[in-house]
């Protein structure tokens, strides 16, 4: 199965993958020393993000959120791809810095087709994500 | 994108390696976008402090002054280690990083305002002006309340922005972007006693119901709202949410009518809200089990005189047990000072800093204190209650100013849930 989808920083990568359908900040909701979640009562909470290819709808919150890319890719704890619906300038500029291949504007809906812990493959430079199912 | 032939001379290196890496970050960030050329910007906003000192190095390396910088909070570690907030060796540490940021600062000629609301101090962005700036709390002000031509950004692009002097122009940066998809409507709610913290909690509530980059028009308010109130309901959007640009129907200058602030169009999307969504967000913005507060922060964005004004008011003659931080530019405690506030602040053991009080305040940041740090914070903002929760990680009350006083000086927290009329 594939998803064709807008290049937002282009690269190649695969892992499996982390679906929430909410919006993303990497300040605050991404702790960069563990690559996992802080949040109280997030559906996440507690739940790592380090080298998954996360889903998500949109990225949301303060502009310092790139520099905590930065931190986690430099820790090795930064998603090793994302996808979402609709990439923001805060958003990009983090992918961007931090070098995480990302998509966004899929052409299906990739909540229906990709479920937590679904294998998938990133090339964001082509534009196409893979969907490789349960590993 | 189509760049000048000066822009292709700093991309090929010849302006040195650090404005070089600015525009490779420029273009990408605007092929991604589909913008189709750079705008010279007039001045930027930097945040110096805060940004990862190899990144710091790499995108200043070589960089020689372009354009006209202001700066965002600073760290301030000599302050802390006076104060007892952070041990000795910590506090050198950060004291050495900050002073070799600092000579970077210097040598690029940049001017050190460390403030969050530099409108406070007259440096203010005329309408239509393209101006880079960090911090999404300026971006959204300077959108919406002076009609700037402000995109969203991350730190590290409105840094590139600051090095190389060019912004790609996308956006909130096109006219015809700046229209409002998204009607805010009061239902059945009267404003008439409504402090900032009530248009905060309103503002928190409306940008996280809306989805992406997306603009807001809020009708149902009195025309010409005191600042004060402007300024916290759109503060708390891009905290929540991602709006960076939001019209205040009969305030702000793109929406003198709600058709300008539409642009004649149906809006995508009608949120009406009325008192049940905003108790939820009142109480959810409260993260706490027990009442004991430690400290109170103000100032997220940095207070106005007025602010400093009612603050020193409710402290005349009293002492606090919780330690007590006011967020403010150096100019603005100047003026606070003249007026005898700062006097009764600190002689009831308050402390001002240009600092930021919320993401990385001093008092509460594990980075900072350590083990020394309070584990409970009340404050009137509902961005920082936000990321006093999630990055500070300390219990959190949200409420009035006055309750936040109170209990900075009983070390109690006696707020009670709101009556929306």
């Amino acid at each position: 199965m594939e998803i064709r989808a807008h290049t937002v920083c282009a690269g190649k990568a695969e892992g499996e993958a982390v679906a929430y359908k909410g919006p993303f900040s990497f300040l605050g909701d991404l702790d960069p020393a563990t690559g996992k979640v802080p949040v109280l009562g997030h559906e996440l909470e507690g739940k790592s993000l380090a080298n998954k290819v996360f889903v998500f709808t949109t990225g949301k919150g303060s502009s310092g959120g790139p520099r905590i890319a930065w931190a986690a890719k430099r820790n090795a704890k930064a998603p090793a791809a994302m996808i979402c619906l609709e990439s923001e300038p805060v958003l990009s500029c983090g992918a961007i810095v931090a070098e995480i291949p990302t998509v966004d504007r899929p052409e299906k809906n990739p909540f229906e087709l990709i479920k937590t812990g679904d294998y998938v493959k990133v090339d964001a430079t082509a534009g196409i994500v893979e969907i490789l199912g349960k590993p | 994108m189509l760049l000048t032939d000066e822009e292709k001379r700093m991309l090929a290196g010849e302006y040195g390696p650090g404005v070089q890496r600015s525009l490779d970050l420029l273009v990408k960030l605007g092929d991604s976008f589909g913008a189709e050329r750079m705008a010279r910007i007039s001045y930027g906003h930097a945040m110096y402090d805060v940004i990862p000192e190899d990144f710091w190095g790499l995108i200043t390396e070589g960089a020689k002054p372009l354009t006209k910088v202001t700066t965002h909070p600073a760290y301030q570690p000599e302050q802390w280690k006076e104060w007892g907030i952070t041990s000795g060796s910590r506090a050198d540490e950060f004291i050495m990083e900050h002073q070799r940021k600092l000579n970077t600062v210097h040598r690029l000629g940049w001017l050190l305002t460390e403030t969050c609301a530099e409108y406070l101090l007259g440096i203010i962005p005329r309408k239509g002006e393209i101006v880079a700036m960090s911090g999404s709390c300026m971006q959204v002000a300077s959108n919406s309340l002076f009609g700037a031509s402000v995109d969203r950004a991350g730190h590290l692009c409105s840094l590139a922005s600051c090095i190389s002097g060019r912004i790609p122009i996308m956006g909130l940066m096109l006219p015809e972007n700046r229209y409002a998809q998204i009607l805010v409507e009061l239902d059945d709610l009267d404003v008439a006693d409504w402090t900032d913290s009530h248009y905060s909690c309103l503002g928190y509530y409306v940008g996280e119901q809306v989805s992406g980059l997306r603009n807001v028009a809020v009708t149902g308010l009195s025309p010409n709202i005191p600042f004060d109130f402007a300024r916290a309901l759109v503060i708390p959007l891009p905290t929540s949410g991602a709006v960076t640009l939001c019209h205040i129907v009969g305030t702000t200058p793109e929406a003198s009518t709600l058709e300008e602030a539409l642009g004649n169009r149906k809006p995508e999307q009608v949120i009406k809200l009325g008192k049940g969504e905003l108790t939820d967000t009142w109480r959810r913005l409260n993260v706490w089990n027990d009442d004991v507060v430690e400290h109170v922060a103000f100032g997220c964005p940095h207070c106005t005189i007025d602010e400093i004004g009612r603050i020193a008011a409710l402290l005349e003659g009293k002492t606090l047990k919780a330690s007590l931080l006011i967020g403010a530019s150096v100019p603005v405690v100047a003026l606070a000072r003249q007026q005898g506030y700062v006097d009764t602040i600190e002689k009831a053991g308050g402390h001002f800093l240009s600092c930021c009080p919320s993401i990385s305040n001093p008092f509460l940041h594990p980075n900072i204190a350590g083990e020394r740090r309070a584990k409970s914070a009340a404050t009137d903002s509902a961005r920082a209650a936000h990321y006093i929760a999630r990055v500070c990680g300390a219990k959190t009350f949200f409420g009035t100013k006055e309750e936040c006083v109170d209990a900075a000086i009983s070390g109690r927290w006696k707020g009670r849930e709101l009556k929306w009329k």
